[in-house]
């Protein structure tokens, strides 16, 4: 069973993203295992284990959005109608609701 | 255990009674898993907060027959639901008999005409929700102990909900309720009598005296709940920010801006932000400007929700922020009931990990003290940290509480090591969660606007911050309590008798 444990047991190459954590799988980030040398041991997951519990992530935060509503509008559409309005009409930022609601 | 043998002999003959075997739990496991809620404390002392015994009934009747069989025995009650409050209402303080409602789950009425749901208070919001989506329905009670918290905790806490800013709080949600007194009478509580009511003239308002009590006052056993429609759409865009007063200034003009369909905004501070770069995927390839955040949240119609999104996202430009994605906006907001789920861990001063337990205080606080409260809340955890790597600053959120942007839910989020927190740590923190309520009250606010505020420490600000109305609740528990059976030893109610142990004595 060896060649299936380093199979299954050795993540990608891990990669450094922040002074405290590492990046193995896409999407997968680690505390930098020199964190995790006194009080908590870093395990050693299967690979499998590490992607399971991704996409089961995933599936949760699916299932959360479904439980409230029915669709979720992106952001993303909705910036970029704005973005091309203030494009189109520099003045339309500054309408008159908007330009009451500003603080201070 | 704080019943001698014999009492306790007693005390399940008497239940058995009104209840089957299978319905009175005297077992070890059965009572230390109901003796602590999520919220720290010194575990060494957990058979402090041991019942002497549990008991499941079914019905209102057979809450009545326990609670009437708990005064005339002059033993102490203490009902618990989902156990997910922060303030150890749940947790026994002098044994006794641990109502545990989770059988009360029924359904007992939908009534689709007007909109209402009947039901047990031993159903979770989620399961209702699960039933009710298939009539389009909805019930907007939303905490972050969403998936594992039951309606009546949310009646005996008066829960805060953190889309309340669109659809209304726990008090505003919850039409009427029976509720079984100390003493084993069963009142029905609304507005007026209505069992479907909204609003009643007639009488005292008497509803929201049963509601936020923690349980000193008596049991909720079936609440009558106000229903809307399943939204069609949900919008929960994330925004960063390169410094705190922009991110705060943008928050205070989403909440101000009157968008119908806006459920709530989330203030993140810079310590939030650094926490969250240690740990959270979404966080830890973050640009180092990225130093605090903003979610708003909508809630409705498809062509409402879009109409009111774009409102929002202009003001938020205006404000210099940075829209961080679909990914980590959608992602984020449906993590949002996470931390009753996960497992958590925080970091010595020296950066190893250790597991610690999550805790919040929290306060009801106006906008405009938001800052001051904030600054002041990191010291008093600073001064902790610099005494012991016990406590870790998980940083704060500000979350709107009303629709109009003029009080703020704040927290403070507290990392505790909660196996090294022996006595003297423990004392530490009970003077900083003093310390924390204090600085609230200075700033005009209220002691907790979300969890209650009768744990340690806190609870004993309270007196100051009612004033003439703290000798009112002490008059109203002695008047419903006389024998102080209901879930004694919060609130400082003892102080409504001259003999807490023995009230017939006074």
């Amino acid at each position: 069973m060896a060649f299936r444990y380093d199979e299954q047991m050795q993540p990608p190459e891990p990669r450094r993203v922040s002074d405290v954590a590492i990046t193995t799988h896409e999407h997968v980030y680690e505390v930098d295992p020199r964190l995790m040398e006194r009080w908590v041991l870093q395990q050693e997951f299967p690979n499998w284990d590490s992607l399971r519990i991704m996409n089961a992530r995933g599936d949760h935060l699916a299932w959360m959005h479904a439980h409230f509503a029915s669709s979720v509008v992106t952001g993303s559409e909705l910036l970029a109608e704005v973005d091309a309005e203030d494009a189109g009409s520099p003045d339309a930022v500054w309408d008159a609701a908007t330009t009451s609601l500003s603080p201070d | 255990m704080t019943l001698l043998i014999e009492d306790l002999d007693t005390v399940v003959r008497a239940l058995r009674t009104v209840l089957s075997d299978e319905q009175i739990l005297t077992g070890r496991a059965d009572r230390y898993n109901r003796a602590r809620v999520p919220a720290p404390f010194p575990v060494h002392r957990w058979a402090e907060r041991l019942p002497d015994v549990v008991v499941l009934p079914t019905s209102t009747e057979q809450v009545a027959a326990v609670v009437t069989i708990a005064n005339d025995l002059r033993v102490p009650v203490v009902p618990r639901d989902g156990g997910t409050g922060l303030t150890d209402g749940a947790v026994p303080l002098r044994g006794g008999i641990l109502i545990d409602v989770k059988r009360m789950n029924e359904i007992h009425e939908l009534d689709l005409v007007n909109r209402t749901v009947t039901v047990g208070t031993g159903i979770s919001m989620l399961k209702l929700n699960e039933h009710l989506a298939a009539y389009g329905l909805f019930y907007p009670d939303n905490p972050a102990s969403y998936p594992c918290s039951l309606v009546g905790g949310r009646i005996g806490t008066s829960g805060w909900s953190l889309i309340g800013a669109r659809y209304g709080h726990t008090r505003d949600l919850v039409l009427s309720f029976d509720h079984v007194l100390p003493t084993g009478e069963v009142m029905h509580v609304g507005d007026g009598i209505g069992r479907k009511v909204s609003k009643s003239s007639s009488g005292y308002q008497l509803k929201h005296l049963f509601m936020g009590h923690q349980g000193t006052l008596g049991i909720a056993t079936r609440a009558t709940l106000k229903l809307f429609p399943k939204p069609e759409a949900e919008l929960s865009p994330f925004w960063s920010f390169d410094n705190y007063d922009d991110a705060y200034a943008c928050t205070g003009a989403l909440a101000r801006a009157g968008v119908a369909t806006f459920a709530g905004a989330v203030l993140f501070d810079e310590h939030k932000v650094a926490y969250l770069r240690r740990d959270d995927e979404a966080y830890i390839p973050q640009p180092t400007d990225v130093r605090a955040l903003v979610c708003a949240v909508m809630y409705g119609w498809d062509d409402e929700v879009r109409a009111g999104g774009k409102r929002l996202f202009r003001i938020a430009k205006e404000h210099g922020a940075r829209y961080l994605g679909d990914e980590i906006s959608e992602g984020d907001w449906a993590a949002r009931h996470d931390r009753y789920a996960t497992p958590l861990h925080g970091r010595t001063k020296d950066g190893q990990v250790v597991p610690m337990s999550w805790h919040c205080e929290d306060a009801a606080i106006n906008y405009s003290d938001v800052p001051s409260v904030t600054r002041a809340w990191h010291g008093i955890v600073a001064d902790l940290r610099r005494r012991t790597d016990v406590f870790d600053d998980w940083g704060m959120f500000a979350y709107t509480s009303g629709s109009t942007g003029v009080d703020y839910l704040t927290e403070i989020d507290v990392g505790i090591w909660e196996q090294q927190l022996d006595d003297r740590a423990w004392g530490m923190w009970v003077d900083a969660k003093r310390n924390i309520a204090r600085v609230a009250l200075d700033h005009g606010g209220s002691i907790s606007a979300c969890h209650g505020s009768c744990r340690e420490g806190e609870v004993d600000l309270v007196p100051e911050e009612l004033g003439r109305g703290f000798e009112v609740m002490l008059d109203i528990k002695r008047t419903l309590d006389p024998h102080n059976i209901m879930n004694p030893g919060k609130y400082h109610l003892d102080r409504a008798y001259e003999n807490p142990a023995y009230p017939e004595d006074d």
